[in-house]
C-alpha cells in the first residue's frame, strides 16, 4: 500500500447552481427508477443498520481495483473522440480518472470547483472567466499553467456549443469569449470530453487527475490487453484510495460476469440481458440514467443539408411509416426485458425534461397505407428492392433491435435487409404479412440502395449535461437537419420546438434509451457515480475483509 | 483380289467382329453391373439418410420432450398462464434450453400462439405462431421438416412440437435441429459419394441455397436443371453432371425431394456418386479388351492365313489344273487332299481331265480320220480331174491303134500332150499339198506392215485392170506411221498375198478392194475387205478349214495358210461378212512377239491361233480348236 501524501478531499461544500438536467434526475424518475431508488434506499437502511451494529468500516487506502471492459482498446485523447460514440464511453470513464475538468458536478447537481476555483460571466453569458486553482501539478509533478488549460480547451473547442470561442489566458485566469450567450457553459465544462491536459511533444497526454497511466500490456495470444493505472501522488485533490487500477480490455460481457462472480474483477460492464441474471445471483448491479439511445436513421445518398424537398418528403414518408410500424414498447419491455425505455425523442427525459411530451404511436395499418402510397409513387422496382438497414451500433443488442426493426417494417409492407457494420449480411427479412413469412436470400442487387434511401441503426451515448450541446452534437454528427444559420438558443422552449421540428422530419427515429449497467464486486466500497454515468473511481476503496478480494489478473483469457 | 485374300479377310473380319462383340458384351454387362451396383449403393445411402433422418427425428423428439418435462419449463408455463404474466422474463430461456439440450432451434409459444422466446430468432418474440395452435394435438407427433426463418437466412429444420398442458390451455415447445452442412458431414458416406442439400426457399433455383458438407456448394448453377425439374414435379430424379470434358469427373446425382408437413417441397437431397471408378473400370476393361482384340487379331491373322492357305491350296491347284487344261494339257492331274468337298472336286477334276484326254484322243483320231478322209476326198477329187482325161486319153490311144498311122500319130501326139498337161496338173496339185505341209518356221524381224501390204497388192495390179475383165479398184487407208512389228516378212507377204487373192476371187464381177491398217491396243490391225457376194454363216465357220473352198478351182488352202501364218505370229484372224455385201478379213498382230522376236520352233510351238468369223455385224472372234496339219 502506498503512503499518502494528501488525504482525499471530502465531497462537500461550495454549493453552486444546479443544472436543470441534474435537478430533473433528482426530482423525476421512471417506475424502474423508483424501484432502483427503493433498492438503494433499502441498501442504505441495511448499511445504516450494519454501521449501527458496529460493522461499519472507514475508507481504506490500498489495493488494486480490477476493472474489465468490453472495449478492445482505450483512447485517452479526448480530441480524437467522436461525439455520441458508444465506443468512447469507456474512454470517457477512464479519462475522467486521469484528467480533471475545470468544474464538476456533485451528485446533488451542484457545480463544484475542480481546476477552476472561481468562475464568473457577464450578463449576457458571452464572456466567461475562470480562475485556476494554484499549485496544481500534473502526474509528472510539473505545474499546470493557464496556457496549458487554454491549449487543451482550444483543441476541444470544436465540440463546444456554439463552437470555437476565443479562449485566452490572463495570468491565472482563463477567459472564454463567445459571440452568443452561453449560459450552459458550466454544464458543458463539467461533462463530455472537456478535460484539461497537457500534450507533450511526443503526443502523450499528461493529466492532473487521481490516476496516471503506468503501463500498457498489449494483447498477446490468449491474453487480453491491459492498462494499468497508478495513483497520482501529486493530485491536487489527494491520491485515490486504491493504489492501482488494472483495466482489462476486450473482455466479453459474459466473461466479465463470470469474473465478477468468481471475484476476479471488481467492476465489470453488464449487458441488459445479464442484469436479471446478475440480480438473481445477488451481484451488485448499478444502473445509470438512460444514457444510450438506439435510433433508426433514414439516410439518403446525400446529407440532409443538400437534399431536395422531394427527397426530404420521401424520407419523411418512409420515416412516418416506419415510426408507426415500430413497436418500441415490445422492444423495451419484452426484447430488452424492461431494461430499456421506449424513446420518442432525441434527448432523454432526464436531460431535456420534455421527452414525455412526444408519443411513441404504433399503428401498423396506417404504416401500411403510407408505405403503400410511398412505393406506388416510387415504382414497383423500389417496392421489390429491400431497404438496407446498416447496423452501425456495436454489440449483439443492436443486432437484435435491428432484426426487430426489420420485422416491424415488414409488418408495414417495407422490405428491409440487414447489413452488418462491415459487410452485407447473408439474408434479409422481406416484405410480408406474417412475422413467420418468407425470407429471401441476399441477391446481387441487395446492396443496391433504393431511391428511398437506406436505414442505419445507430447508438448515441449522451455525454453532455447541456441539452443544447447534446442536441447540437447529435444534429451535426448525424446530419439529421439543415445547419442553423444562427446559434441555437439555449432557451428550453426554443429547444423543445427545435427538437419537435427535427422529430417531425422523421429522418431519425428514436427507438429505445437504455442505462449503462455496471456489476460491482463485493469489496467495492463507495461506488458513487453520477446518475448520468460519470464514475468517480478515485472515491472507490476496497474492503479487503469481505473475503472475495479480486486478485490482480494477468489478463489471461479463459474459454 | 484372290480367293485366298478374300478368305483371309473374311476370317480376319470374323475374328475381329467376334472379339469386338465379346469385348463389347463384357464391357456393356460390366458397366451395367457397375451401374446397378452404384444404384444399389445410392439406394443404400438414401436409405441410410432416411434412417438417419428418422433417428435424428427421434433424438429431437427426445430432446424436446426433455425440455417440456423440465421443471423450468413447467414453471414458465405456469407463470405465463397467469393473468398479467410478464413474458419478458423468459425472452432468453429458449436460448438456454437450446444450449442445454443441444438443439439448434427452440421456441416457446404461449397458448394464444404468441412467441415467448426464440433461440434462433429472438427478435420475433411477441409475434404469433398460428401454425402451432392450428394443430390440436401434437402428442406423439413425429419430427417433420420445416422451413425455419432466421434473421439472416432460411434454414431447414427437423422440427418437433410438444405441448405442456396448463389447465385448459397448452404451452408449446418447438425444438429443431438444423439440416445443414454439419448434418451432411455427419452422414457416413462410401468413398466417391457425397451429399448436397438444397433449401427450397424460392420458386426458382437459388445457387446460394445449395450446400454441401463444406458449406455453399461450388458450381451450384450446374444443379439448376435438376432442382427446377423437382420444383415442377417433386419426384426423384437421376441425372449425371459432367464437371469437365473428362468423363471421370462426372457425377451421377440422385435427387430426392424433401417435403414438409403439408407436403410442400422444402428441400432437395442430392446424393452424388462419382463416376471416376466406373470410368476407370470401363477404361481398364477397354484396355483389356483392346489388348485381347489385338492379340486375337494377331492370332486371327496367322490362323486366318493358315486356314485360308489350307483351304485355298486345293482350289489353287484346281485353278492351276484348269489353266493347264486350258493351255491344252488335257491330261493334267492334281493331287487329291482328303475326302471333303474340295477333295471330291479335285477327284472330279481329275476324272474330268482324264475323260477329256480320252475324248481329245478320240477326237484327234476322229479329226485325223476325217482330215484324211477329206484329204483323200480332195486328193481323189483333185486327182480324178486329171486322171479322167488321162484315162480317156489312154483309152482313145488304145482305140487309135486300129487307126492309120497318121491318124494314130495325130491322136498319139494329141494324147501325149494331154497326158503331159494332166501330169503337169497332177504335179502342181502334189506341189501345192507339199507346200502346205511344209510351212516354214518363221524368222522374225522388224517389218513394216504397210509396205508388206503394198507389195502384196502390187503383185496383182495386172489383174485389177485386165482387159476383158471387170475392174477391181484397190483402196488403201493406211495409218502412217504405223509401228513396225516382229514378223517373218516372207510369210507375212504370203499371207497378205493369199488374202488379196481371196478377195479378187470373191469379186468376179469387179469391185473395190479396201485395205485398212491401224494401231489398236498395242496390236497392229489389218483389214482386207472386198465387195463380193459375201459369205453365209456356215461358210464363215468353215472358212479356215484346210481344203475347204467355195470356189470350183480352189484347193481350200489359201485361208488355211493365212491362218497358219497369223497363228505363228501369235495373232488373231477373223472374218466379218454379210451376205451380198462382201467380206472383211481382220488380222491383229502383236507389235512384239512374246519371246522377243526369236524364231518360232514351228507350228507345234506356236500359240493357238485365234480365229473368229462373224456375219452381218462385227463381233468378237470365235475361238476355234487348234488345227493340226497332217
Amino acid at each position: 500500500m502506498n503512503s499518502s501524501k494528501q488525504t482525499r478531499m471530502p465531497a462537500h461544500t461550495h454549493a453552486e447552481v444546479r443544472p436543470r438536467a441534474v435537478r430533473r434526475l433528482l426530482l423525476t424518475a421512471s417506475p424502474g427508477e423508483h424501484r432502483a431508488r427503493f433498492a438503494c434506499l433499502l441498501m442504505l437502511i441495511i448499511a445504516f443498520t450494519c454501521r449501527a451494529s458496529g460493522a461499519a468500516t472507514a475508507p481504506r487506502y490500498g489495493g488494486t481495483l480490477i476493472v474489465e471492459l468490453h472495449a478492445p482498446a482505450l483512447v485517452l485523447d479526448p480530441a480524437t473522440w467522436k461525439a455520441g460514440s458508444p465506443e468512447d464511453s469507456a474512454n470517457l470513464q477512464m479519462a475522467a480518472a486521469v484528467f480533471d475538468r475545470l468544474v464538476t458536478l456533485d451528485r446533488y447537481g451542484r457545480f463544484r470547483p475542480a481546476l477552476a476555483t472561481e468562475w464568473s460571466h457577464d450578463a449576457a453569458c458571452r464572456r466567461w472567466q475562470f480562475t485556476l486553482r494554484s499549485a496544481v501539478q500534473f502526474s509528472d509533478a510539473s505545474a499546470l499553467t493557464a496556457a496549458e488549460v487554454v491549449a487543451a480547451l482550444q483543441e476541444l473547442a470544436p465540440g463546444f456549443s456554439p463552437a470555437k470561442p476565443a479562449i485566452t489566458a490572463s495570468g491565472n485566469h482563463v477567459i472564454v469569449q463567445f459571440s452568443s450567450p452561453v449560459p450552459d457553459l458550466l454544464e458543458q465544462f463539467a461533462s463530455g470530453r472537456n478535460f484539461i491536459y497537457r500534450r507533450n511533444p511526443d503526443g502523450a497526454l499528461l493529466g492532473t487527475g487521481p490516476f496516471y497511466l503506468a503501463a500498457v500490456v498489449p494483447a498477446a495470444g490468449n491474453t487480453f490487453a491491459r492498462y494499468e493505472f497508478a495513483g497520482n501522488e501529486h493530485c491536487w485533490s489527494g491520491r485515490p484510495f486504491v493504489d492501482r487500477m488494472q483495466v482489462t480490455l476486450g473482455v466479453p460481457i459474459l466473461r466479465q460476469l463470470f469474473d465478477l462472480q468468481l471475484g476476479k474483477a471488481h467492476v465489470v460492464e453488464l449487458s441488459p440481458e445479464l442484469v436479471r441474471r446478475a440480480a438473481q445471483e445477488n451481484l451488485r448491479v448499478w444502473a445509470s440514467a438512460p444514457v444510450l439511445l438506439y435510433a433508426l436513421q433514414i439516410a439518403t445518398e446525400s446529407p440532409a443539408a443538400s437534399r431536395g424537398d422531394a427527397a426530404v418528403a420521401r424520407a419523411a414518408g418512409l420515416g412516418e411509416a416506419l415510426s408507426l410500424a415500430l413497436d418500441r414498447d415490445t422492444m423495451a419491455n419484452v426484447l430488452l426485458q424492461k431494461q430499456a425505455e421506449p424513446a420518442a425523442s432525441f434527448l432523454p427525459q432526464w436531460l431535456s425534461g420534455y421527452a414525455s411530451v412526444f408519443n411513441t404511436e404504433n399503428d401498423v395499418t396506417r404504416a401500411k397505407k403510407i408505405s403503400g402510397a410511398l412505393f406506388a409513387v416510387a415504382g414497383a422496382q423500389n417496392a421489390a428492392q429491400p431497404l438496407r438497414l446498416r447496423v452501425e451500433a456495436p454489440g449483439d443488442l443492436a443486432r437484435l433491435i435491428a432484426e426487430r426493426v426489420a420485422i416491424n417494417a415488414r409488418q408495414a409492407g417495407i422490405s428491409v435487409q440487414l447489413q452488418s457494420r462491415g459487410s452485407v449480411l447473408q439474408g434479409s427479412a422481406t416484405q410480408g404479412t406474417s412475422p413467420a413469412g418468407s425470407t429471401t436470400l441476399a441477391t446481387n442487387n441487395a446492396s443496391k440502395a433504393t431511391d428511398l434511401g437506406s436505414l442505419r441503426l445507430i447508438a448515441w451515448r449522451y455525454s453532455s449535461l447541456s441539452e443544447r450541446a447534446e442536441l447540437d452534437a447529435m444534429v451535426a454528427a448525424l446530419q439529421i437537419a439543415r445547419p442553423d444559420t444562427e446559434a441555437p438558443s439555449p432557451d428550453p422552449e426554443e429547444l423543445f420546438s427545435r427538437e419537435q421540428r427535427l422529430i417531425a422530419e422523421r429522418s431519425l427515429l428514436p427507438l429505445v434509451v437504455m442505462p449503462e449497467y455496471i456489476g460491482l464486486g463485493s469489496p467495492v466500497r463507495d461506488w458513487m457515480p453520477e446518475r448520468w454515468g460519470a464514475w468517480h473511481l478515485a472515491d472507490v476503496w476496497l474492503d479487503e475483509k469481505r473475503g472475495d478480494t479480486a486478485t490482480p489478473a494477468n489478463g489471461k483469457a479463459q474459454p | 483380289m484372290s480367293f485366298r485374300t478374300k478368305l483371309f479377310l473374311i476370317f480376319l473380319i470374323t475374328v475381329l467382329a467376334s472379339v469386338s462383340l465379346v469385348a463389347y458384351g463384357v464391357t456393356h454387362y460390366t458397366q451395367a453391373a457397375f451401374e446397378e451396383m452404384d444404384a444399389q449403393r445410392t439406394d443404400a445411402l438414401v436409405a441410410q439418410f432416411q434412417k438417419e433422418f428418422a433417428q435424428r427425428g427421434e433424438e429431437v423428439v427426445h430432446q424436446v420432450e426433455n425440455i417440456a418435462n423440465a421443471e423450468i419449463t413447467l414453471r414458465m408455463a405456469l407463470d405465463l398462464a397467469r393473468v398479467n404474466a410478464d413474458p419478458s422474463l423468459y425472452v432468453h430461456d429458449a436460448t438456454g434450453a437450446a444450449q442445454d439440450h443441444g438443439l439448434d432451434f427452440v421456441e416457446f409459444v404461449n397458448a394464444d400462439g404468441t412467441l415467448i422466446s426464440s433461440a434462433q430468432y429472438p427478435a420475433r418474440v411477441g409475434y404469433k405462431s398460428d401454425w402451432v395452435t392450428a394443430t390440436k394435438d401434437w402428442k406423439d407427433s413425429k419430427a417433420f421438416l420445416k422451413k425455419e426463418e432466421l434473421p439472416d437466412s432460411v434454414a431447414l429444420s427437423l422440427t418437433v412440437v410438444r405441448t405442456l398442458p396448463v389447465g385448459d390451455k397448452n404451452f408449446y415447445i418447438i425444438g429443431g435441429r438444423r439440416l445443414d452442412q454439419n448434418f451432411l458431414a455427419s452422414l457416413e458416406l462410401p468413398s466417391g459419394m457425397r451429399t448436397l442439400l438444397y433449401r427450397n426457399v424460392e420458386q426458382s433455383f437459388i445457387p446460394a441455397a445449395l450446400t454441401d458438407d463444406h458449406g455453399e456448394a461450388a458450381q451450384a448453377d450446374r444443379f439448376a436443371a435438376i432442382i427446377e425439374q423437382i420444383q415442377k414435379s417433386p419426384q426423384p430424379v437421376v441425372q449425371t453432371v459432367n464437371w469437365s470434358t473428362n468423363p471421370a469427373d462426372a457425377e451421377t446425382f440422385h435427387a430426392i425431394p424433401l417435403p414438409g408437413r403439408n407436403g410442400e417441397l422444402l428441400g432437395v437431397l442430392l446424393v452424388g456418386s462419382s463416376r471416376r471408378e466406373l470410368v476407370a473400370l470401363t477404361t481398364h476393361i477397354f484396355e483389356i479388351a483392346g489388348i485381347a482384340v489385338a492379340a486375337a487379331l494377331l492370332a486371327g491373322l496367322f490362323i486366318s492365313f493358315w486356314v485360308a492357305a489350307r483351304i485355298t491350296r486345293p482350289v489353287e491347284e484346281l485353278a492351276e489344273g484348269a489353266r493347264e487344261v486350258a493351255a491344252g494339257r488335257w491330261d493334267t492331274h492334281i493331287r487329291v487332299r482328303g475326302r471333303d468337298e474340295i477333295g471330291q472336286l479335285a477327284g472330279a477334276f481329275n476324272d474330268m481331265t482324264h475323260t477329256l484326254a480320252e475324248q481329245k484322243e478320240r477326237l484327234v483320231q476322229t479329226e485325223r480320220v476325217a482330215a484324211w478322209r477329206e484329204l483323200a476326198r480332195r486328193l481323189a477329187h483333185e486327182l480324178r480331174n486329171p486322171l479322167f482325161p488321162m484315162q480317156i486319153t489312154v483309152e482313145n490311144l488304145q482305140r487309135a491303134k486300129q487307126l492309120e498311122a497318121k491318124q494314130f500319130l495325130e491322136v498319139f501326139n494329141e494324147s501325149t500332150a494331154t497326158l503331159r498337161a494332166e501330169l503337169a496338173n497332177l504335179n502342181a496339185i502334189v506341189a501345192r499339198f507339199s507346200d502346205f505341209a511344209k510351212m516354214p518356221t518363221p524368222h522374225f524381224s522388224r517389218v513394216n506392215v504397210n509396205e508388206a501390204l503394198r507389195d502384196a497388192v502390187r503383185l496383182f495390179e495386172a489383174q485389177f485392170h485386165a482387159v476383158g475383165k471387170p475392174v477391181i479398184t484397190p483402196e488403201f487407208f493406211l495409218t502412217e506411221p504405223l509401228p513396225e512389228i516382229d514378223a517373218d516378212a516372207e510369210m507375212l507377204h504370203r499371207a497378205f498375198q493369199n488374202l488379196v487373192l481371196n478377195a479378187l476371187d470373191a469379186m468376179p464381177a469387179g469391185g473395190t478392194l479396201t485395205i485398212h491398217t491401224l494401231q489398236h491396243e498395242g496390236d497392229v490391225r489389218i483389214e482386207v475387205a472386198d465387195t463380193g457376194k459375201g459369205l453365209t454363216p456356215e461358210e464363215c465357220s468353215r472358212l479356215f478349214t484346210p481344203y475347204y473352198t467355195t470356189k470350183s478351182q480352189g484347193t481350200g488352202l489359201g485361208l488355211a495358210i493365212v491362218q497358219s501364218v497369223v497363228s505363228d505370229h501369235h495373232g488373231a484372224i477373223s472374218v466379218i461378212s454379210e451376205e451380198g455385201r462382201g467380206a472383211t478379213f481382220r488380222i491383229e498382230l502383236p507389235e512384239h512377239q512374246p519371246d522377243g522376236g526369236a524364231s518360232s520352233s514351228g507350228a507345234e510351238d506356236a500359240a493357238s491361233p485365234r480365229v473368229a468369223a462373224s456375219v452381218g455385224t462385227a463381233r468378237p472372234p470365235i475361238p476355234r480348236p487348234p488345227i493340226e496339219v497332217a
